[in-house]
């Protein structure tokens, strides 16, 4: 319904189109600055990821199927499990949710024509690609991180862990951590800045609140890792002392300023998910979303709880009680933001006409493995329960719940959603159904009788068991439900990779979504939109008189900058257009200037630190050129 | 109807931006998130100087001398007063006045580099008398201090870029690029405060 164009505007659309064009072929991929093109590379590169990490698990499942196992190692599935987790945490969720559904989205939502900062959001791209790369050599060198993804002191230190494999996990995680700064910072300024006139704070999109929530915490979170990464690696390589008790460090520095970190970056992983529910329920429920205030400040508490629990990871570390009390109290706290959101999706649905097509399907499964796992973290929460089951299975039946269960399935339930939008095309909406039962089925399956192994005493980070301790039965339906459940995800690919070729056209707006990225075409132009839609309330496309009126000022000229590569900003909170601004084009920058970050971390590896500092002096070089040109001289 | 950012091309046009702005610039704003988001770094650092301190008898360890008051206390004194120039040069080039801005912020850096120096050679000559690898407290000493020389350095290279750049003249995309790096300097001066302040509080 957007883009109905007459005459007048027809001449203003054919200008963007050549403004806004890129390069064709892999050239364009290269060298792209636009956030959908880069929200793309993202999610295919995070998909390759997700693969591996799928496949670690299913090797860890085979081992694990039948007592005294041999199909793996303890060196080798030691390697897999480190792998499995730091690839299903930095190398999918996170760039699949921030990289690929907030680069793609966000602007989209907020009614601009790109992010804040475009260059860098490529370079945020590829620094996050060559940051896996890096850490995955590791693993073809069977050298790969192999002390778990917490990488706890003193097993990672020089005289238990004298090979790379730890160097591999520390720098490639600073490496990371670089790019997801970069991400974060993209978006907090976009969300600042870039938002379309009219969109006050107040009308924020829930999903931009989620995401804002999301590189809020990572911008207070990563500092933490990577000061205590950096320890690590002084400690292993340059004789520093952070973590021996013999000179008067402690082995606790580590796991305070790892939790401190990775506490906030599981609320980092699920609270994309949160907002990928909120796009949907509203959309399928077709109403808005109840209580919109209080869950959009639910999704920023829960943020902000999750810098005050991280010592609920350390309850059987001997602190002392007053500390265990304050951290358990928080921890129970953390219940409240959570249990506002349940309520507002499920009243939300109820109160709505819910038509279940197979997006709101993915997110009835995920509150329903949020509710589950959720209930298993307050048992945490009780120091005593904690104390009894900590490193068991149970622990692993929460987490997976939660980050699998509860972050991934509004990510597949979001993956069918937006298809139509970025590809045009339906997805086979049976097939679809069938694939989220049977994706649900192999979640539950895979992931709820590791609750009762773990009550039965079975320990986590194992490679395998003796017999007649009566978990053999447990374990073979578990690697049963991790096939079922890897077979739903293909069926998942299946039908999206056939549907993008022969699925029937979508149209703008096929499920009649509330929000700004409905209403332009699908797939959308490098420009987003022809007119700078102007926004009154929270479900910009619920309001056809608006959109009514973009058209006509698309007619009159106003709001279409088409005399350069433009977009507006406005003010922070009420979104007053404030001065337009010349977003740079297509730039070799941000790919040769990762080249040479990697080139500076694998130097850093192997020790050869001259090189290493000429390729620190490159970075600068390579800065300095990426800067030289600047929007006027455009 | 608004002003454009490849508009203002000479120093008056920037005055001209500049009054006319009612919210501050991407630039600006990136560069406050990226400081929160140093100043956390900073803050584990000092974290773990005092994580490692409480959990030790005797601070610094036996062997290791105290750290020394006057010449650390004058130096960052004097790093600190590099904020008033810095300051001083984007309030001039605000106002269109590029040639006082240029002056201060050259000033600035000539100080700066004074402070960089004197404080390498004494880095250089404390790490011979208690090396890094004698206890957590060099350790943690070396590592906070060594950072944060490391961000005078880049805030320095900023200030020569900005410079660099301004010698043909200014522009609403130099502007915010000196706005930018003004904040990230006052940043750096708040923080050696920290970083002296926390090394010192064993004097106390």
């Amino acid at each position: 319904m957007a883009t109905t164009v007459t005459e007048p505007g027809l001449e203003r659309v054919r200008r963007l189109e050549t403004i806004w064009a890129e390069p064709r072929g892999v050239l364009g991929w290269l060298t792209t600055t636009d956030h959908k093109r880069i929200g793309l590379l993202y999610f295919f590169t995070t998909l390759v990821f997700f693969g591996a990490g799928g496949v670690e698990a299913l090797l860890m499942r085979t081992q694990l199927s039948q007592p005294n196992e041999k199909v793996l190692s303890p060196e080798t599935y030691d390697q897999l499990m480190t792998m499995h987790g730091v690839t299903m945490i930095f190398l999918f969720v996170i760039p699949m949710t921030i990289g690929a559904f907030g680069n793609y989205l966000v602007p989209l939502m907020i009614g601009a024509r790109d992010m804040a900062f475009p260059r860098m959001n490529a370079l945020s791209y590829w620094l996050f690609l060559f940051s896996g790369l890096f850490i995955y050599i590791g693993l073809f060198m069977h050298a790969a991180p192999n002390a778990g993804w917490f990488n706890y002191v003193p097993l990672a230190l020089k005289p238990f862990n004298p090979g790379r494999n730890i160097d591999f996990y520390a720098l490639g995680l600073i490496f990371n951590g670089v790019s997801s700064t970069a991400a974060a910072i993209n978006f907090i300024v976009t969300t600042f800045k870039l938002r379309a006139p009219g969109m006050s704070m107040n009308r924020m999109p829930l999903f931009i609140f989620a995401m804002l929530a999301v590189s809020l915490s990572l911008i207070f979170a990563l500092p933490s890792l990577t000061t205590d990464l950096v320890f690590l690696e002084l400690q292993r390589n340059a004789g520093f002392h952070f973590f021996d008790v013999a000179h008067g460090g402690s082995p606790l520095l580590w796991q305070h300023l790892f939790w401190l970190f990775g506490h906030p970056e599981v609320y980092i992983i699920i609270l994309p998910a949160m907002g990928i529910a909120t796009s949907i329920i509203p959309t399928f429920a077709k109403r808005k979303m109840i209580a919109f205030p209080l869950v959009a400040l639910a999704e920023l508490l829960v943020a902000f709880i999750g810098f005050g629990v991280w010592a609920h990871h350390m309850f059987a570390t001997g602190l002392p009680t007053i500390q265990l009390v304050f951290f358990s109290a928080a921890s129970m706290m953390v219940v409240i933001p959570s249990a506002i959101q349940i309520y507002a999706w499920t009243i939300t649905v109820n109160l709505g006409r819910p038509d279940f097509r197979a997006p709101l399907m993915f997110i009835g499964g995920f509150i329903a493995f949020f509710v589950l796992g959720g209930l298993s973290g307050i048992m945490f929460a009780a120091i005593p329960f904690d104390q009894a089951t900590t490193d068991t299975y149970f622990v692993v039946a929460h987490f997976h719940f939660i980050i699998f269960g509860a972050a991934v399935f509004p990510i597949l339930g979001g993956m069918y959603y937006w298809f139509p939008k970025v590809t045009g095309r339906m997805y086979h909406e049976g097939l679809a159904k069938t694939s989220f039962w049977v994706a649900f089925v192999g979640t539950a399956l895979t992931f709820f009788p590791m609750h009762m192994l773990g009550l039965l005493g079975m320990t986590r980070r194992v490679y395998t068991y003796p017999d007649g301790m009566g978990w053999g039965a447990y374990n073979l339906s578990e690697t049963v439900g991790a096939f079922i459940l890897t077979a739903g995800l293909l069926t998942i690919a299946a039908n999206l990779a056939y549907s993008r070729f022969r699925g029937p056209p979508a149209g703008p707006d096929p499920f009649g979504g509330g929000t700004l990225e409905w209403s332009t075409t699908s797939p959308p132009p490098h420009y987003n939109f022809p007119v700078i839609p102007v926004v009154r309330s929270a479900y910009p496309n619920w309001d056809p008189a608006d959109r009514e009126a973009d058209r006509g000022r698309l007619r009159r000229g106003e709001l279409v900058y088409d005399e350069g590569h433009e977009t507006p900003a406005a003010t922070v909170v009420d979104a007053v257009p404030d001065e337009v601004l010349e977003m740079p084009s297509e730039s070799p920058w941000p790919l040769v200037l990762s080249v040479c970050t990697a080139g500076l971390f694998v130097m850093l590896l192997v020790r050869h630190y001259v090189v290493a500092g000429v390729f620190a002096l490159l970075v600068l070089l390579v800065l300095a050129a990426w800067h030289w040109k600047e929007p006027q001289d455009q | 109807m608004f002003p454009r950012s490849t508009e203002a091309t000479t120093a008056f046009e920037v005055a001209r931006v500049e009054r006319g702005r009612l919210a501050r610039p991407n630039g600006w704003w990136g560069m406050a998130v990226f400081v929160a988001t140093e100043a956390t770094l900073f803050g584990t650092l000092i974290g773990t100087y005092f994580f490692l301190r409480f959990d030790t008898a005797e601070w610094p360890p036996p062997g290791v001398p105290e750290p020394k008051l006057t010449l650390p206390l004058v130096l960052t004194g004097i790093l600190v007063a590099t904020s008033i120039p810095v300051q001083l040069a984007v309030r001039a080039a605000s106002r269109g006045r590029l040639g006082s801005a240029r002056a201060a912020l050259l000033l600035a850096a000539v100080v700066q580099a004074g402070y960089l120096g004197m404080q390498l050679h004494l880095f250089v000559h404390d790490v011979h008398e208690f090396p890094p690898s004698g206890s957590a407290y060099s350790s943690i000493y070396f590592t906070m201090l060594g950072a944060h020389h490391l961000h005078v350095f880049l805030g320095m290279l900023l200030i020569l870029w900005i410079l660099l750049r301004t010698a043909t003249g200014l522009t609403s995309y130099r502007m915010n690029g000196l706005r930018a790096t003004a904040f990230y300097w006052h940043f750096i001066n708040v923080l050696a405060l920290c970083v002296v302040g926390s090394q010192l509080s064993p004097l106390a």
